[in-house]
């Protein structure tokens, strides 16, 4: 026995319950939605017996899915992006701020987590509705005759998904940030480096796996969220999420929402894959 | 003119004074250690001059310029820092690079420039690797290499030796002193090891509690301590407690030690004073020989350490360490031996007693 092996085995032991769990609750249930999503649907009759790839092929044909699909990846690049610019001077303060200041600031970051995701979602639809807080307001001041369409669009889930994802995204970056050591800005000061290039060329680049990660989370969230673009978007304006349980529980299309499960996990692992090089190189971990 | 002045240097916090009125003046080229024990305040000094810490009193020049207020990145300074701080997302060219190119410097001219500092630390050929692919050894040369090639005034040392192992360390300290001679660049060394002070300074400065206690070349620091910190920090010290009498230390519950022409500074008797006598000062004497003062002692104890032995002698009540050359005629003396040491009253440092003195 090598000692690779003797480490690893109780190491299996610890995780094999919830290997267990995961492997009867989740990759059974998911390799059972294989042949489903390979199976026709024929509306008024159900799932037939036939086996097709049609599934799939009209994700990527069908200009109405393959929106649905360009809208969902843009929502959630969008989104992590506005998570990242916002989050990360919040982030970069905290870091470095003193202890009482720290916690002050990360109990304010995480508060609006405890409240209800359908409550912060609904707090959205008061403000962004046609009749909402803004545009009443904006008609009573007389910037503006008509309401400005700020709902049921990519706008509306810009803005609601980026405020209910941004507390994830600066506990990520908080602690990235403050591993940093600060030795290694020093040093780069000693040799005449700008606050603004040691930012550039240390800070941000040694940060890049609290990056990678916030961003990881914020875009996988986004992308597979369902109440809020439920709320936010409406029945018509849909993302990949949405249209999948509609597909489930209205249409009852299983084979079809199958198929676009399994493109959006595919999605997902190809976007994490990509940018985990990608980071990688750049932070120097590659 | 001083390559680095340091004049009436101040540092006070809340709770205690890191660093009180350090003047010192450092002269082009040359080599100078902070040396003290862990708290003394000589990393404060070094980073007050890479302007990490601001001062709350004195100046700072370099080449005869005031720079007190000018923040670290204006200051053409190069800091080797303890924990290295390479930049772990660059190859190590590119760390040795970061300077040059905040200088300006590029292309062809960029290369050789860092071609050479890699050369003078003898890492040639390793510019493509990164540096968690070096040993510590050459973690810390790289560290070396980035500060000197922008060609400080100053380069500043912040205990750089103490992650390496013992071995490594002394090939350093070789190799850096070495470094130091070829790059000319006046050097501020910080270390709490008197060895590596002693062996690679023109001057040594040390510091306790923020106070310089003596500043001066190596050996006078060694043969002519200033103050009773002095000399029971640098060398092996035997520490005695006891009063002034007689032009000499009654030791508390040991033999009676004479002092040397001005060694009581004017202590009158019975003062209360802490006496230091190094182990290499104590010599043994052969049954033909006598001295001027002879203390009578038992062998309690010997322990070899190589280029020289060392007896726990016992005298008179107290314990003493006292040290003999291993090819010498005391070389092998047995358990229970008698022995008589000779001790020049020269050697004997006295200090008023300062409780709070632990080195």
């Amino acid at each position: 026995m090598t000692a690779g092996t003797r480490t690893r085995l109780p190491g299996l032991v610890l995780v094999s319950p919830l290997l267990l769990i995961l492997l009867f609750a989740f990759i059974a249930p998911a390799l059972l939605m294989v042949p489903l999503s390979l199976r026709e649907y024929v509306p008024g009759s159900g799932i037939s017996a036939n086996w097709t790839l049609a599934n799939y092929t009209s994700i990527v044909t069908d200009e109405y899915f393959r929106e649905v699909v360009v809208r969902t990846l843009v929502l959630g690049f969008g989104v992590t992006a506005i998570c990242l610019l916002l989050g990360y001077p919040l982030a970069y303060f905290i870091a470095h701020s003193g202890p009482t200041m720290r916690l002050t600031l990360t109990m304010l970051v995480i508060f609006p987590m405890l409240l209800n995701l359908v409550v912060r979602s609904f707090g959205w639809i008061a403000l962004l509705a046609n009749r909402g807080l803004i545009n009443n307001l904006l008609i009573d001041v007389g910037l503006i005759e008509r309401p400005i369409r700020m709902m049921f669009n990519l706008f509306g889930l810009l803005v609601g998904m980026s405020h209910i994802f941004l507390p994830f995204m600066v506990l990520m970056l908080v602690p990235a940030i403050q591993a940093i050591p600060k030795d290694v800005q020093s040093a780069a000061y000693t040799l005449a480096a700008s606050r603004l290039r040691v930012f550039w060329s240390i800070t941000l680049p040694m940060s890049a796996p609290g990056i990678l990660s916030g961003s990881i989370l914020v875009f996988v969230l986004t992308i597979s969220a369902l109440v809020t673009p439920r709320m936010l978007g409406g029945p018509t304006y849909k993302v990949m999420a949405t249209l999948i349980y509609d597909d489930f529980l209205q249409t009852l299309d299983w084979p079809a929402g199958a198929a676009m499960s399994f493109a959006l996990t595919a999605l997902t692992m190809l976007v994490i894959g990509v940018s985990s090089r990608l980071m990688k190189r750049w932070g120097g971990q590659a | 003119m001083p390559a680095l002045t340091l004049d009436r240097l101040e540092k006070r916090y809340a709770e205690h004074t890191a660093a009180s009125s350090v003047s010192l003046s450092v002269e082009d080229g040359e080599f100078i250690s902070l040396l003290g024990p862990s708290g003394c305040g000589k990393t404060t000094v070094l980073r007050m001059v890479a302007g990490l810490i601001e001062p709350t009193g004195g100046r700072i020049l370099i080449d005869g310029r005031d720079v007190t207020r000018l923040p670290t990145n204006k200051r053409n300074i190069g800091l080797v820092f303890q924990s290295y701080a390479l930049f772990p997302h660059m190859t190590v060219f590119e760390n040795v690079a970061f300077g040059l190119r905040r200088q300006g410097v590029d292309g062809a001219d960029l290369k050789r420039r860092v071609d050479q500092a890699l050369a003078n630390v003898r890492l040639d050929g390793l510019g493509d690797r990164m540096p968690r692919q070096l040993s510590g050894g050459q973690q810390q040369r790289v560290a070396v290499a980035r500060s000197i090639a922008p060609r400080p005034s100053i380069l500043l040392f912040d205990e750089p030796l103490s992650n390496l192992d013992a071995s490594l360390r002394d090939q350093m300290q070789i190799e850096l002193k070495r470094l130091q001679r070829e790059v000319g660049i006046t050097t501020l060394f910080v270390t709490h090891d008197q060895g590596e002070a002693m062996s690679m300074s023109d001057r040594v400065c040390v510091l306790a509690h923020g106070v310089v206690q003596q500043f001066d070349t190596p050996e006078a620091i060694y043969h002519r301590p200033a103050t009773g910190f002095v000399a029971s920090f640098i060398g092996r010290p035997n520490r005695f407690k006891g009063t002034v009498q007689r032009a000499g230390v009654q030791v508390d519950g040991g033999p009676w030690l004479p002092a040397g022409v001005g060694a009581l500074n004017g202590l009158p008797e019975k003062t209360a004073v802490d006496a230091v006598l190094r182990q290499e000062d104590v010599r043994f004497l052969r049954a033909d020989e006598s001295a001027g003062f002879v203390l009578d002692g038992r062998i309690a104890l010997r322990a070899f350490v190589g280029s020289r032995v060392q007896y726990v002698v016992a005298v008179g009540g107290i314990e003493l360490i006292a040290e003999a050359q291993t090819n010498g005629a005391h070389a092998a003396l047995d358990i229970d031996a008698a022995v008589r040491l000779a001790v020049d009253p020269q050697h004997v440092y006295v200090n008023a007693a300062q409780p709070q003195e632990a080195a």
